[in-house]
């Protein structure tokens, strides 16, 4: 029983995640939503393997990464909103 | 852990009531700083499911590197930006739809003899010792990684 229940709950934090990835217009909604994403498939490894330890370490990494990106964006830019890169329109 | 049957029954349904309502809040709350900690309560939650599958290592890991370093990371990010605006460009109906029929996909053709539980007695000596023969290379190439993103990061905040 509780097998069936971490994988339907890691696959409705996975959809919830992108979800919340594709129709967020703030960067740091976006961010947050690709933090869900990652636990979701790390709670997928069950019985808390070696590979989840990696995939904790590794969204560390982009965690800090992310947020130094979107924060130097938002000094250049003085906004977060995602659809304001449009100069490749033309 | 071996928890009696209704306590074990119990406080599953606790934890995945407070994951769906934190993945909902996550996503729908208009302030970023709800939805911060929206986040850290699901990833409070991911870690107690941990201690059910007895993987004791990994929810300090969890709750340490999650809630400690990356949540604040987030939480500084959103007090740094200003102006939060969470407006619907475009239907999102649609797109709730597709997902409510994609995460309902995923469910129903993974049948119940498909899932292998492998065997792993995970506690923390097991895991020291995999770390140090099995996965010793994926260990060092995580740590340059760790100390290339941090630099990076540093010098991207950078004034």
């Amino acid at each position: 029983m509780m097998l069936e229940h971490i994988l339907v709950l890691s696959a409705y934090l996975f959809s919830i995640g992108i979800y919340g990835l594709i129709t967020s217009r703030n960067m740091v909604r976006a961010l947050m939503c690709l933090e869900l994403i990652l636990n979701a498939v790390n709670i997928n490894f069950l019985k808390g393997n070696i590979f989840s330890i990696f995939v904790i370490a590794i969204a560390a990494a982009e965690a800090s990464i992310g947020s130094a990106i979107v924060s130097s964006i938002y000094r250049n830019r003085k906004s977060t909103r995602i659809n304001q890169s449009t100069l490749l329109n033309k | 852990m071996d928890l009696p049957g209704p306590i074990h029954d119990f406080l599953l349904v606790f934890l995945g009531s407070g994951l769906i309502l934190g993945g909902l809040g996550v996503v729908l709350l208009t302030n970023p700083i709800y939805s911060t900690f929206s986040l850290g309560l699901v990833l409070v939650c991911i870690s107690l499911f941990y201690i059910l599958s007895n993987s004791h290592f990994v929810v300090a890991a969890q709750l340490l590197i999650y809630v400690g370093a990356i949540n604040v990371v987030i939480l500084f990010a959103v007090m740094f930006i200003n102006g939060s605006e969470y407006y619907k460009d475009f239907n999102l109906l649609t797109i709730g739809m597709a997902l409510l029929r994609w995460f309902v996909q995923i469910i129903w053709t993974t049948r119940s003899n498909q899932i292998i539980e492998q065997d792993l007695i995970s506690n923390s000596q097991q895991i020291g010792i995999h770390l140090a023969t099995d996965f010793f290379l994926p260990f060092e190439f995580i740590s340059i990684i760790l100390l290339v993103a941090l630099i990076g990061a540093i010098a991207v905040a950078r004034q």
